[in-house]
């Protein structure tokens, strides 16, 4: 009886929808492969980004935007699942895996993200195994968030998966041998179970400091340089971990209802998770409404010529409808998520909606970070640059965006997205 | 050697790694007087410093791991 069982979450089939979701990720991977053939081949000049000073450009561009965003999507998965499994935070376990395999899919493209920015992806991986600093912050991000948080996150992910795999493994079918590779002889013996929570324990108390290391890290490779106005300050760091935590949470609130969608889990991936998660947004997004109006203060009031020149730029000069856009998308969710709060109801399209836009603004304030100091408030006499992305550039941002759908879209056909029940199969986990 | 002998030296290992690589194969702290600040003391100090890194995780599928099977003792 059990062994005509379905997989569970809709595994193994392969309905219209996902034929979609699979096709359209696989159109836009196939454009940005394309458009990163056309980099490769005749080189950076096809993309927006110039020298700063004598070309009078920007010399990171989207590509080290999407870079610290997708970082910052990776940081709050994993750091939601390790704490909801320290702190046994039971409403919201069903969203632990999916939020593990948004941290690994993240950091993928957080990485690809910086392949793409370098001329020679080739020659750069190898002076940085070989030359680079590990004082550096620039090898602390670049390195350490994707060789040792990606692995910590891979870890992490295969061994909470084993169990699952464990009870999949006994079924035959295709990906039988798969599950009994991931199940690697786990028999869910209590010996095995007490290893788990152990190992479980640890590797969480090991991976949140190296997160917020990690994540603070980033912050710290604009903070750390005072030769660039808008950069250099304390806050870059806390920031950063705390603009991380909205825009994936963010993420994580939109995969969660389209799981629910999909999946009709509406049980499991309850309203109460999402209100849960509604509630760390608006936690976080006051947090950050607050480090915003501190470092406009500061600025405004104290700054520099150069430091002047790069705020009016973001005020009111060319980048100021991103700016203004980006505090709109961040005040309207906090506003709208207080009043839902105060009201007593959950509303999940509006949650949704909130997820939507602190990410469109986790996008633009990662782009008024690394832009307008390159190209505002020279220190040494050169003229104010300017930057646009270029259609190249875009392709190949799209296309990752695309790669991450689809890894995801390919992983829950492979595995169940959501942990597998007790009693699944009749088994004991 | 039992599983948790070996995870912990391995986490040992790791950690080691990290430091050595830190502070004494890569490029020296301090003000960069000399060309000697720029490059690592041992060539592929960085690399050494992420394998201390994977090596600390790794510990723990080895911990869970070694030895496999049902009915194994914890060791």
């Amino acid at each position: 009886m059990n062994e005509k069982k379905r997989l569970p979450f809709g595994m193994g089939r392969l309905g219209t929808k996902w034929w979609v979701l699979v096709g359209v990720s696989l159109t836009l991977v196939t454009r940005g492969i394309i458009a990163y053939s056309q980099q490769a081949s005749e080189g950076e000049v096809v993309t927006g980004m110039r020298d700063i000073g004598p070309m009078g450009g920007a010399a990171w561009g989207l590509y080290i935007v999407f870079v610290v965003y997708f970082v910052g999507i990776s940081f709050t998965g994993i750091c939601l699942a390790s704490l909801i499994r320290l702190l046994n935070l039971k409403v919201l376990r069903p969203i632990v895996r999916p939020a593990e395999v948004m941290t690994v899919i993240a950091l993928i493209l957080g990485a690809l993200a910086i392949l793409a920015d370098v001329g020679q992806p080739g020659r750069a991986f190898l002076m940085l195994l070989k030359y680079a600093r590990p004082q550096s912050p620039f090898f602390g991000t670049f390195a350490m968030v994707i060789s040792g948080y990606l692995f910590g996150s891979l870890v992490y992910l295969y061994l909470h998966g084993r169990p699952d795999a464990a009870v999949l493994a006994k079924r035959p079918g295709l990906l039988q041998r798969f599950h009994r590779w991931w199940a690697a002889g786990y028999g869910d013996t209590p010996p095995e179970r007490a290893r788990r929570v152990r190992s479980s324990f640890w590797l969480s108390v090991a991976l949140l400091p190296l997160l917020i290391t990690a994540t603070s890290t980033l912050g710290f490779v604009f903070g750390l340089q005072g030769g660039r106005p808008g950069w250099f300050g304390s806050l870059q760091a806390p920031g950063f971990v705390v603009m991380a935590g909205l825009s994936g949470v963010g993420v994580l609130i939109l995969i969660a209802a389209g799981l629910r969608q999909a999946l009709g889990e509406k049980e499991r991936l309850n309203l109460e998770l999402f209100r849960w998660l509604a509630d760390f947004l608006l936690v976080l997004l006051a947090g950050y409404l607050y480090f915003l109006v501190v470092e406009w203060l500061t600025n405004s009031y104290a700054a520099g010529p150069s430091e002047s020149l790069v705020s009016q730029a973001i005020l009111a000069g060319e980048n100021a409808w991103i700016f203004w856009g980006s505090v709109a998308f961040l005040t309207l969710p906090a506003f709208l998520l207080l009043l839902q709060r105060l009201r007593g109801r959950v509303s999940l399209p509006l949650i949704v909606a909130c997820g939507v836009m602190v990410n469109l603004a986790a996008i633009a304030k990662r782009f008024l970070i690394v832009v307008p100091s390159q190209t505002h408030g020279m220190l040494l006499p050169y003229s104010t640059g300017s930057y646009t992305p270029s259609l190249v550039e875009w392709e190949i941002v799209i296309g990752l965006v695309g790669l991450g759908g689809l890894l995801f879209a390919l992983f829950v056909k492979g595995f169940p997205i959501l942990e597998l029940d007790r009693d699944y199969l009749g088994g004991t986990k | 050697m039992n599983r948790t002998a070996i995870a912990i030296w391995m986490v040992v290992a790791g950690f080691s790694l990290q430091f050595f690589a830190y502070f004494r194969w890569a490029a020296p702290l301090g003000a960069p007087t000399s060309p000697a600040f720029s490059d690592p003391r041992i060539p592929y100090a960085p690399a050494a410093f992420i394998f201390g890194v994977m090596l600390v995780f790794l510990s723990a599928v080895v911990y869970e791991l070694q030895g496999g099977g049902e009915g194994e003792s914890d060791g």
